[in-house]
């Protein structure tokens, strides 16, 4: 193995990554989403 | 709140009665998130400033292991006198960083490059833990700071039976070896560290929800330093292990 400490980045990388995307899907009562997807009635 | 394990920590500087034995002392204000942070911060600076000047002269590498000494008795004070935190606190930091320096030194002859490696190894940990702590991904249930309790009791138990047989001239063979075993067991020291610094930002938090004396920033920062420094000497171990075995 060329450079040892690349191995424990992984797990900090992975880490780091679920977790903004967990902060970034967090949403409250107040909190607009992201997406919206609605129902579209016929002639609306 | 006797029973209560919500401010438990596998840090022993950080117990579930910290707050309580303070809590009537309140008179300068309350301990803050950011007053933490900023304590933290100040203590880090000290830590690193007083490493990198006992690295680079070496009359100062005498002093390593009174440093260690010392830094052990503000320690022991800190936990004991948390009120005087604002001196023990930085003065902690200033002794650990002499022998932080010294002996990240010695790695770093060994193995070039690898206390570059180990420092920005242990502030991604923090960082990263402080994102899983703050989405909530990992969360300090009374299951999870049990657990962490018991495997960092059990880590200092293991430490403290290789001290006693090194006076023998014996040693635990897998805390030092660098075969699998040994990095199995470097890899696992190093996770509870780092799930110790979720315990650290609990308690943090809690402190400054329940309304803490203001002094307890200090003590807060002191609890984070000790797991970060002890975090850094894990990685160092470990990584100096794996290159070891190039």
């Amino acid at each position: 193995m060329e450079n040892p400490a690349i191995v424990l980045w992984i797990p900090i990388i992975i880490l780091s990554v679920i977790s903004i995307i967990k902060l970034l899907n967090k949403g409250g009562p107040n909190s607009k989403p992201w997406i919206r997807i609605e129902k579209v009635e016929e002639n609306e | 709140m006797s029973n209560h394990l919500a401010l438990r920590s596998g840090n022993p500087a950080l117990q579930s009665s910290t707050f309580r034995d303070h809590l009537s002392s309140v008179s300068e204000g309350t301990m803050t998130l950011s007053g933490t942070v900023n304590k933290t911060a100040i203590s880090l600076i000290l830590v690193i400033a007083s490493a990198g000047y006992s690295w680079s002269n070496p009359a100062m590498h005498a002093l390593a292991m009174p440093a260690a000494l010392i830094g052990f008795v503000l320690a022991l004070v800190t936990v004991f006198k948390p009120k005087m935190g604002h001196v023990t606190v930085p003065a902690y930091a200033v002794a650990q960083g002499i022998f932080l320096g010294v002996i990240s030194m010695i790695f770093n002859a060994q193995y070039p490059g690898i206390v570059v490696q180990a420092v920005f190894l242990t502030f991604g940990t923090l960082g990263a833990l402080l994102l899983a702590y703050m989405s909530g991904l990992i969360k300090a249930t009374e299951n999870f700071k049990l657990g962490i309790v018991a495997a960092t009791g059990g880590i200092a138990f293991l430490y403290l039976i290789n001290m006693v047989m090194g006076f023998f001239g014996s040693q635990i063979s897998v805390i030092s070896s660098n075969d699998t075993m040994g990095i199995i067991f470097s890899g696992v020291v190093v996770v509870i560290a780092a799930l110790n610094l979720v315990l650290d930002f609990d308690f943090i938090e809690e402190g400054a929800e329940m309304g803490a004396p203001k002094y307890m920033e200090w003590y807060g920062a002191f609890g984070l330093l000790v797991t970060l420094i002890w975090l850094y000497l894990e990685i160092l171990r470990l990584l100096a292990k794996l290159s070891s075995r190039r």
